[in-house]
C-alpha cells in the first residue's frame, strides 16, 4: 500500500530530525566528572568548615568554575576527536536554553554574597542562607529541563529530580538533628555530587548497549 | 487513487540514504560529515556517493576548512534543496489523504 509506505517514510523522516536536532555530545563523562567534583567539593567545604554565607557563595562558586572548565575541554575533546565543529547547533541550542536559569542562580549568589558583605556578621553562619543552595538546585533543575528538550529524554526527568528535590527539601526545612553546615554542604553533595555521578554511571552503560546494538 | 503524486516523487530525494541526510539537514542549519555518517550508520563512501549526487542535483552546499590543523567537511542545504524537501514532504501527506476514508 502506498499509504502505509508514506507514512513510514514520514516517520523515519520525523525519527531522524529529532535526531538531528539532538545534543548526544560527551554526556556521560560530564556528568561523571561533575558527580565526582561535586562530591569532592562537598566533602572539603565540610571538612575545611566553610561556614561563612560569602565563604559558602564563592567556594561554590569556584567549584562551579571548576566543574564548567572540565565540561568545556571534555566537549572540546570529543569535537576535536569526531571532526566536528564545537559550537554545532545542538550544543548552541543546549546552552541558550540552560542560560537564564544558571544565570538567575548566579545572579542571586552576588546579591548573598554583596548584602553578606555589606550586613555585620551575626555569628549564625549558614542560618541566614539555608535556602540558597536550594535555590541553587531547583533553578539548576529548571535549566536542565529546558535544555532537556535538546537532549535525550532522561535529561528532562533528570531536571525534575532536581526540581522536585529542591522543593521538598524546602517544605521539609532544616531538621532538628542537621548542623546548618552539614546540611548546606550535603545538600550541594547530594545534588551536585551523588545524582550527576550517579546519572553518569547509567548514562555511561545504556549508551555503551546503545552502541553495541 | 490518483497515482499522480507518487509520480511526482524527486527520484534523487526518494532514496533511503538520501532522505536521511536531508532529514538530518532540514532541522540543523548545518552537520558535519562525521555527525552524519553515525547518525545514519553509513559508511565513509557511501555518504560521500550520496552527498555528491545531492551536490549534484543542487540541494546540498558542501564546505571544507580546517579545524585546530584537522579537516572539517560540513553540509548544509541549499534553499533548491529545502524547497525540494518540503514538496517531497507534501507529496507524501497527499498520498496518504488520498488513502483517507472521507
Amino acid at each position: 500500500m502506498e499509504s502505509n509506505w508514506a507514512a513510514e517514510h514520514l516517520q523515519v523522516i520525523r525519527t531522524l530530525m529529532e535526531r538531528a536536532a539532538l545534543y548526544r555530545r560527551a554526556l556521560a563523562p560530564i556528568m561523571i566528572l561533575n558527580g565526582v567534583v561535586g562530591l569532592a567539593a562537598a566533602g572539603l567545604g565540610w571538612g575545611l568548615g566553610v561556614g561563612s554565607p560569602p565563604g559558602f557563595v564563592l567556594y561554590w562558586a569556584a567549584v562551579s568554575v571548576i566543574a564548567l572548565t572540565g565540561s568545556f575541554l571534555l566537549v572540546r575533546r570529543q569535537a576535536l576527536k569526531e571532526s566536528e565543529p564545537f559550537w554545532s547547533p545542538p550544543t548552541r541550542r543546549v546552552t541558550q536554553a540552560m542560560l537564564p536559569a544558571l544565570t538567575a542562580g548566579l545572579m542571586i549568589g552576588a546579591l548573598v554574597l554583596a548584602r553578606a558583605g555589606l550586613a555585620p556578621d551575626t555569628g549564625r553562619g549558614l542560618v541566614r542562607v539555608l535556602w540558597l543552595p536550594l535555590i541553587w538546585v531547583v533553578l539548576y533543575g529548571c535549566a536542565f529541563h529546558a535544555a532537556g528538550f535538546f537532549m535525550p529524554r532522561g535529561m528532562r526527568i533528570f531536571g525534575w529530580a532536581f526540581i522536585l528535590g529542591g522543593c521538598g527539601l524546602f517544605a521539609a526545612g532544616l531538621p532538628d538533628w542537621a548542623r546548618p553546615l552539614d546540611y548546606a554542604h550535603g545538600i550541594m553533595g547530594f545534588f551536585f555530587g551523588g545524582l550527576h555521578l550517579a546519572y553518569g554511571i547509567y548514562l555511561y552503560f545504556t549508551e555503551h548497549r546503545r552502541n553495541a546494538t | 487513487m490518483n497515482p499522480e503524486p507518487f509520480l511526482q516523487l524527486d527520484r534523487v530525494i526518494h532514496e533511503k540514504g538520501r532522505l536521511g541526510i536531508l532529514s538530518m539537514l532540514a532541522a540543523s542549519p548545518e552537520l558535519s560529515f562525521t555527525e552524519l555518517r553515525d547518525s545514519l550508520g553509513m559508511t565513509d563512501g557511501n555518504l560521500t556517493t550520496h552527498i555528491r549526487t545531492l551536490q549534484q542535483a543542487g540541494y546540498l552546499a558542501v564546505t571544507k576548512s580546517f579545524q585546530n590543523n584537522r579537516p572539517l567537511t560540513t553540509c548544509a542545504l541549499t534553499a533548491a534543496g529545502r524547497k525540494a524537501f518540503a514538496n517531497y514532504i507534501n507529496l507524501l501527506e497527499q498520498i496518504i489523504r488520498q488513502a483517507r476514508p472521507e
